[in-house]
């Protein structure tokens, strides 16, 4: 039901149940926040959505109260921005002044909030509570000095992700987002997925930053430092930089990789149509009961999932492909395949690769993931460390002139690029199984909705087989989903993609820090438009892949292909 | 161990949310502390993340997270004890028994915690040994105390 409400001296119109932060929202009135996130409940953790409401004796949070007839609420009174301010500025009283030295300079939302309520000088002196930074995990780095305890990491962490990695220990002025025993994040169940550093609003949560190690190996002259680009990355690049697919994100990107004097600059797709091959080469000899597996199959291209199932659900891992990730395909192949090919010692060999995700630093570190002690992959570089490195270059990114990438790993399928988001590896496994099986290419429908939620299952048949295709993002999505059919027993879903952050890649933890889908979703229809500029449908028709795999070389050792694309996750 | 804690574990056959803070209380009530262990086994037992528990039990000042001595004393500092001269108390306590507030001596004798009221503000200050009030103290009486129990220990040997 809709009714009108009084605010600032105008009528608004509000629909009954939404929240008084809501209702002023959608109608353009401006309020500040630092705990408020959509889809969440209210927890009134920041009280920065004051507002006052005539007849109330103080002032309410406005992201905890529902709008009532009839109501008459002013939001930019004297008292209400004095409150404000006031807010801020004791928030400021136990936050370390040192912005200049901070990752998140310039985009911080308790910087943002000061300069709004022009605080221009330190108002509230006393001590600071001592806190120590955390960086034992692989991936993700917690400045508790920098926590506003706004609870946002907190709530993700349990609500979408079920790991409660984080929470809140000890209260009043000692309070401080820890883990468990105040002990270090690699001890705990931590999934690296990253999406607490996208929702904190300062750098309490930030990332495990590799530039400076890239940047080392960019200078040294011995080392020849190749990079992977990922089409999820590329795609968020480009969205970032409000590039259309005829500026050529990708040839944007390699002109600066090798401006920053990279030596090659590879498409990590290849790595992903192989990925995808192998994972419905799993189904098929599943389906033609070949190996022992049984179905449904899960994806395991995702490290956070990867790292859920080893950390929670141990009875679901014989479920899981042994595929290994682009990352690690490529990873192994560039320092055997490639180092071999073109006479380099591969332990001059600096391998980066660049995708939207914190938890593939976790997995390039992963113990299955290193060669006599050397791992396949030396550095991982989120979009926002990509940013960060061209930063540090001084590159004019308009004024560069595009180049292609280079070979042997130049090319990759629209199924790589489909792997950027929620359902689309799912439709390319199924159109690779649907290939093998024998089914002609034209006459293949897979049928994904067109935003983020909704349906996620499909069906394909191909002669007699009828296989079921269903795609999870979130991990208490997929969680969710993977109980309900085993407790069912159903037989009808063959292939499950998991994908630990909502929306998949597109929303992925080392994406560049913004609020909301709105991102997650344009990043998403940039791929499908990168999608539609490429010719090559089948991740088993890309030419530089398919003319790997003929060099005799390679097909005469078994044990280097298996090398190359299987791995194993940890039997707990 | 863990033995001893099922018995706990039977009195609460439901495994609700719930049963979270009884159970840590009992747990404490019996081994005099929550270790990191019994933290673990509660999570696996109520099926509820370690770090939910750790946060909820370092909410409440009455959980413990390390060993208490033999002699657990608990100082008052209410505002009634802090006017009578609790600070005072204290600061003798440290210098007796060597320890600070939450620690406990090297033989485990001994453990210090400090409180707020405990609720018998007429006859402050006072301190808590092992659940019997020691009451009106001065650092004399407090000395003359502390003395007594090592006397009472060094005699059992």
């Amino acid at each position: 039901m809709e009714f009108k409400i009084e605010v600032n001296d105008k009528f608004i119109t509000v629909n009954e149940g939404d929240s008084l932060l809501t209702a002023l929202r959608s109608n353009g009135i401006k309020i500040p926040t630092l705990c408020h996130m959509n889809r969440f409940s209210a927890t009134g953790a920041c009280r920065l959505c004051v507002v006052e409401v005539e007849g109330k004796r103080d002032l309410i949070t406005s992201c905890s109260y529902p709008v009532e007839e009839g109501m008459k609420v002013t939001t930019n009174s004297q008292r209400v921005i004095q409150a404000r301010k006031t807010l801020v500025e004791l928030l400021l009283s136990n936050h370390p002044d040192d912005c200049l030295y901070c990752t998140r300079n310039g985009i911080c939302e308790l910087q943002w909030l000061a300069a709004e309520m022009n605080v221009k000088e330190r108002k509230f002196f006393g001590e600071k509570n001592i806190h120590h930074p955390d960086y034992s995990s692989t991936s993700i780095a917690r400045d508790p000095a920098k926590c506003v305890l706004c609870s946002r990491c907190v709530r993700i962490c349990e609500e979408v992700q079920l790991v409660t990695a984080i929470d809140f220990i000890s209260r009043g002025n000692q309070t401080t987002v820890n883990s468990a025993f105040n002990k270090g994040l690699n001890v705990s169940s931590c999934i690296n997925c990253g999406q607490c550093v996208q929702v904190c609003p300062t750098a309490a949560l930030t990332d495990i930053s590799h530039v400076e190690k890239v940047q080392a190996a960019l200078g040294k002259d011995s080392k020849k430092v190749v990079f992977q680009v990922s089409p999820s990355a590329l795609a968020s690049f480009a969205v970032y930089l409000n590039m259309k697919i005829k500026d050529d994100p990708q040839g944007i990107i390699v002109s600066a990789l090798k401006k920053c004097g990279a030596a090659k600059v590879f498409d990590l797709g290849f790595a992903i149509d192989l990925n995808i091959m192998e994972e419905a080469q799993t189904l098929v000899s599943i389906l033609k009961e070949k190996s022992g597996q049984k179905f449904p199959l899960l994806s395991s291209c995702c490290p956070a999932w990867v790292r859920y199932a080893e950390e929670f659900r141990t009875e679901w891992l014989p479920m899981l492909a042994t595929a290994k990730s682009a990352q690690q395909i490529m990873g192994t192949l560039i320092k055997s395949h490639y180092a071999e090919s073109s006479g380099i010692n591969s332990e001059n060999i600096y391998s980066v690769t660049v995708l939207p995700c914190t938890a593939k630093k976790f997995e390039a570190s992963r113990e299955e993931n290193t060669h006599k002690g050397i791992s396949e992959t030396d550095a991982v570089l989120t979009v926002r460390e990509l940013f960060q490195l061209f930063r540090c270059y001084g590159l004019d990114i308009g004024q560069l002139q595009a180049e292609k990438p280079d070979q042997p790993y130049n090319r990759s399928s629209v199924a790589a690029t489909e792997a950027g988001y929620s359902g689309g590896k799912a439709e390319a496994v199924a159109r690779e199984v649907f290939r093998m099986l024998g089914g002609k290419p034209e006459d293949f429908r897979f049928t994904i909705p067109k935003n983020l939620a909704g349906k996620k299952e499909t069906k394909i048949s191909i002669g007699d087989h009828q296989l079921g295709f269903a795609w999870v993002s979130s991990i208490k999505e997929a969680d969710d989903y993977i109980a309900m059919l085993l407790e069912e027993e159903r037989d009808d879903i063959h292939y499950i993609e998991v994908m630990a952050c909502l929306g998949g890649c597109a929303g992925g933890g080392g994406q560049p820090i913004s609020r909301g889908f709105e991102k997650s979703i344009a990043r998403k229809k940039m791929c499908m438009e990168m999608e539609k500029q490429n010719q090559l449908t089948f991740a088993s028709e890309n030419p530089a892949l398919l003319s790997m795999l003929k060099s005799k070389k390679v097909f005469s050792d078994q044990e280097k292909v298996s090398d190359w694309l299987k791995t194993s996750v940890k039997k707990a | 161990m863990a033995n001893r804690l099922e018995g706990i574990f039977e009195q609460f056959p439901n495994r609700r949310r719930e049963d979270m803070i009884p159970l840590l209380q009992a747990i404490q009530d019996q081994q005099g502390y929550l270790s990191e262990e019994t933290i673990k086994a509660v999570g696996d037992y109520l099926d509820i993340s370690i770090n939910k528990i750790y946060g909820v039990a370092t909410f409440y000042d009455n959980f413990r997270f390390g060993p208490v001595g033999k002699y657990h004393i608990r100082l008052c500092h209410g505002t009634a004890c802090h006017v009578a001269g609790a600070a005072k108390l204290q600061k003798e306590l440290q210098r007796l028994l060597k320890i600070k507030d939450g620690e406990c001596d090297k033989n485990g004798l001994f453990s210090l915690e400090v409180v707020s009221c405990i609720g018998a503000c007429g006859l402050a200050p006072l301190i808590e040994v092992n659940e019997a009030y020691h009451t009106s103290l001065n650092t004399a009486s407090l000395k003359q105390l502390i003395d007594s129990i090592r006397e009472k220990e060094n005699a059992a040997i």
